[in-house]
């Protein structure tokens, strides 16, 4: 498995699929970075007219109340990158703290956690994101959050799954037979062993939960009015959509875009760490 | 696009086919006749199948089906007039009507109504109607645990003696020149039936077949009716949770009848097309966006003008509705007796609001939170609100919350600072005399003019009060009224007869016709 990791440095550049997935999802990451910097027009600017068609001066339109389009949709690419990266930071953190207990854990505390752990996994990351927003409110913050510890489950099972395997190792308990303390182990043998699986699986995560937030946001449990996020233009567009159609054609695209990008980065990446698969292709 | 035009078009073929309506509804005398003559739309003399079922889509289901037990509107949309009957029927161009009250005489005084009821009525368990039953119905509504929205304007009702089976004597304990009215809202239900929120015992033309919740609701003729039969067999109330599903539904033919159009941009759909007639009536629903007028800064009069005036109105009505919809300026519908066009009041002129924020001491602008309810249109309002207050120095910080949340925190603890809420009921701007409404206006020579409203001998003489009523809250910008919402209700062309107008979302099906021989 180590000698994998090393393959993965040398191969990177090599995987047209991580290529292909990197411009995709870099090209949402250079508009929302130039959104901080540029927009075509301010975002509460309402005097473009209503369900203006694609052209000038409004290149992809505007909405029902005159907002430039393009803003919106830069400003939902910030919204939507930040929900993903905040989502697989909240769910990787717990995540791979609870996997991690569970895969030490032995016998029934192992058994309670599982169990516990699919019980999570069932629970629908629409109701988990209700009632978190019923004990905040609605904000991005919360779908974060929601999405955040929906994610940790699917994680943290993952990782308990790794972490059995690894400490299965004779190189495991040889470095404690040597006299390696537990928290050295899981820093030197364990995280490094199973940090090649377990990411491409967060930048999966990642993707599922840019459509998760978009998902809360079009059923106005995500940011709140007036920031925008592709979910709510999606909604707010939609009974539009036979005489305006740009306004649920741009946001599907993008959303599109970012999710095939960051799926092909993940595939990319397992494509490189995995020698196996490289040789069948 | 050419859909100016072609709405323009839409408006006048409604107008025609509106007067034909009214045409053929003069020829019955009013009451007499049962269900004929009170519905307009359309009136073709084209030949209709008397055994036809009319589906109807509507987004409304109930949730139960007893409008004291919180039915809601769907409730009043699918049964009244359909399935249950008041003592009084309001027409659906706003009149009331006789209906199973054959006549009534009120006292010198004005405090005793005698009502005589029709004869040969019968409840569809076939029951004759009482005035026990009559009794029982209207102590229902202002029983304790009723949760009816005309509870607190039947309150005035002293006793209800029956000193006979037909004869109805209601005692007040002060002038109500709106009883007749308010009756009319009161469903006449058999005194002994029960489990009412999942069955029914009316008059009406049309008995409960069945309702699968979350679906449909079908509405049976009903044999032994008292009056002119339905024109209809059978009518099923088919409801939806989402507009566009609901419109897809009309397009494939899967129902005959929208209620009521959620979007002008569906109707690009049906404009163009003969297969399909829009109608443009008149609504009752108001947008507020209603002040805690108790609260700083908006107790002063200045800041709600201001805010009032710093918001284009027109701009967001087309921007909602298109071409539809009007701009009102006050609390006071144009289907109301005392209608006056105050738009001019507080007019929209961003640099008077900036003008008198100054004058109130908020020459730098303030922020407060709006509370937003998460459904259609208040969030695309709610923006542009915080948008137009911007240019003005105003912070709008807007807080979506749920319908529940806003019955708790805004109407029932009137914690707010400012809210979003659609007023769908006519004749509702008497609640600028209740201070502890919601919105706490207190103006006390309004509460004055509202209770003199209420006893006054005529109804010339309680039109002339509350008039007065609307002029001043429009003076003191008691909220701001954003605009009148249209009612559109689009129907295959082979249907006539259906109400357009649909005051308090009521929709009489029994005089609705279709043509035969339907492909």
């Amino acid at each position: 498995m180590s000698a994998g990791r090393r393959r993965v440095s040398r191969r990177v550049p090599r995987s047209a699929t991580l290529i292909a997935g990197c411009v995709l999802a870099g090209l949402v990451l250079a508009v929302a970075v130039v959104s901080f910097f540029w927009l075509p027009y301010a975002p509460d600017d309402t005097t473009g007219g209503r369900l203006m068609p694609p052209g000038l001066p409004h290149l992809l339109g505007t909405d029902k109340l005159g907002r430039d389009l393009l803003t919106q949709l830069m400003i939902g690419a910030r919204v939507a990158l930040e929900a993903g990266a905040g989502a697989v930071l909240i769910g990787g953190l717990v995540g791979l703290a609870g996997g991690l207990a569970a895969g030490f854990a032995t016998r029934w505390l192992d058994d309670t956690l599982s169990a516990l752990l699919d019980i999570l996994i069932a629970f629908p990351t629409v109701l988990l994101a209700m009632l978190v927003t019923a004990a905040r409110e609605a904000s991005l913050g919360s779908a974060i959050i929601a999405i955040g510890l929906a994610m940790s489950a699917i994680v943290a099972r993952l990782t308990r799954v790794l972490v059995k395997r690894v400490l299965a190792q004779d190189f495991i308990t040889a470095s404690r037979t040597s006299g390696t303390s537990w928290p050295r182990v899981v820093v030197e043998h364990v995280l490094p062993n199973i940090w090649p699986t377990l990411s491409v699986n967060l930048a999966l995560q990642f993707g599922l939960a840019v459509l998760a937030e978009a998902s809360l946001s079009y059923l106005g449990l995500g940011a709140p009015p007036p920031n925008a996020s592709w979910g709510r233009m999606l909604q707010e567009a939609q009974a539009s959509v036979f005489i305006a159609p740009a306004g649920v054609i741009a946001p599907g695209v993008l959303l599109v875009v970012l999710v095939v990008g960051v799926n092909l980065i993940a595939d990319g990446v397992r494509d490189v760490a995995d020698p196996t698969r490289r040789r069948t292709r | 696009m050419n859909s100016k035009t072609t709405s323009l078009l839409g408006a006048a073929l409604v107008l025609a086919l509106a007067l034909a309506g009214c045409g053929s509804g003069s020829s019955g005398s009013a009451g007499s006749s049962g269900s004929a003559g009170s519905t307009s739309g359309a009136g073709t003399t084209a030949a209709y199948d008397p055994d036809a079922t009319i589906e109807i889509g509507s987004l409304y289901e109930p949730q139960n089906l007893d409008n004291t037990a919180g039915g809601g509107q769907g409730v009043t949309e699918a049964f009244n007039g359909n399935v249950y009957e008041g003592l009084f029927r309001l027409t659906d161009d706003g009149k009331v009507e006789s209906l199973l009250a054959k006549d009534h005489t009120v006292s010198k005084d004005g405090l005793t109504y005698t009502f005589t009821l029709r004869d040969g009525v019968k409840f569809h368990s076939g029951k004759p109607l009482t005035s026990a039953d009559v009794k029982y119905s209207i102590e229902k509504v202002i029983g304790p645990d009723s949760q009816s929205a005309r509870k607190s304007s039947l309150t005035v009702i002293k006793s209800i003696d029956t000193p006979d089976d037909s004869t109805v004597k209601v005692k007040l304990s002060s002038k109500s020149i709106s009883l007749v009215y308010n009756l009319s809202y009161v469903w006449i239900v058999n005194s002994q039936a029960k489990n009412l929120t999942t069955t029914e015992d009316g008059t009406g033309p049309y008995t409960l077949g069945e309702w699968k919740r979350g679906s449909a609701l079908t509405l049976e003729r009903f044999p032994g009716y008292w009056g002119t039969p339905a024109t209809n067999k059978q009518v099923v109330f088919h409801y939806f949770t989402d507009a566009t599903a609901l419109n897809n539904a009309l397009l494939t033919k899967a129902v005959d009848v929208v209620t009521s159009e959620q979007s002008p941009d569906a109707l690009a759909n049906f404009e163009n097309s003969a297969d399909y007639t829009i109608n443009n009536g008149k609504s009752t629903t108001k947008l507020l966006l209603a002040f805690n007028d108790r609260k700083a800064p908006f107790d002063k009069v200045l800041v709600r003008k201001a805010i009032t005036s710093a918001i284009d109105n027109k701009k967001l009505l087309s921007s909602i509705w298109g071409d539809y919809g009007t701009l009102i300026g006050s609390m006071v519908p144009p289907t109301d007796p005392w209608y006056e066009d105050l738009t001019s009041v507080n007019p929209y002129d961003p640099n008077l609001a900036k003008q008198e924020l100054a004058q109130a001491g908020y020459a730098n602008g303030f922020s407060f939170t709006l509370d937003t309810p998460n459904y259609d249109p208040h969030p695309t309002v709610a923006t542009f609100v915080k948008s137009e207050l911007a240019k003005v120095g105003i912070t709008v910080n807007i807080n979506v919350i749920t319908a529940d949340q806003w019955y708790t925190k805004v109407y029932k603890n009137h914690d707010f600072a400012a809210t979003l809420q659609e007023h769908v009921n006519d004749r509702d701007v008497v609640w600028y005399g209740n201070p502890d409404f919601y919105w706490g206006y207190d103006n006390p020579q309004v509460t004055k003019w509202v209770e003199q409203a209420e006893q006054s001998d005529t109804a010339e003489g309680q039109t002339e009060l509350l008039k007065k009523v609307n002029r001043q809250i429009a003076a003191d910008a008691a909220s701001d009224w954003l605009y009148l919402y249209p009612q559109i209700v689009v129907a295959s062309s082979s249907l006539s007869g259906y109400p357009v107008n649909g005051l308090n979302s009521q929709f009489y099906a029994y005089g609705i016709k279709k043509s035969g021989g339907r492909g």
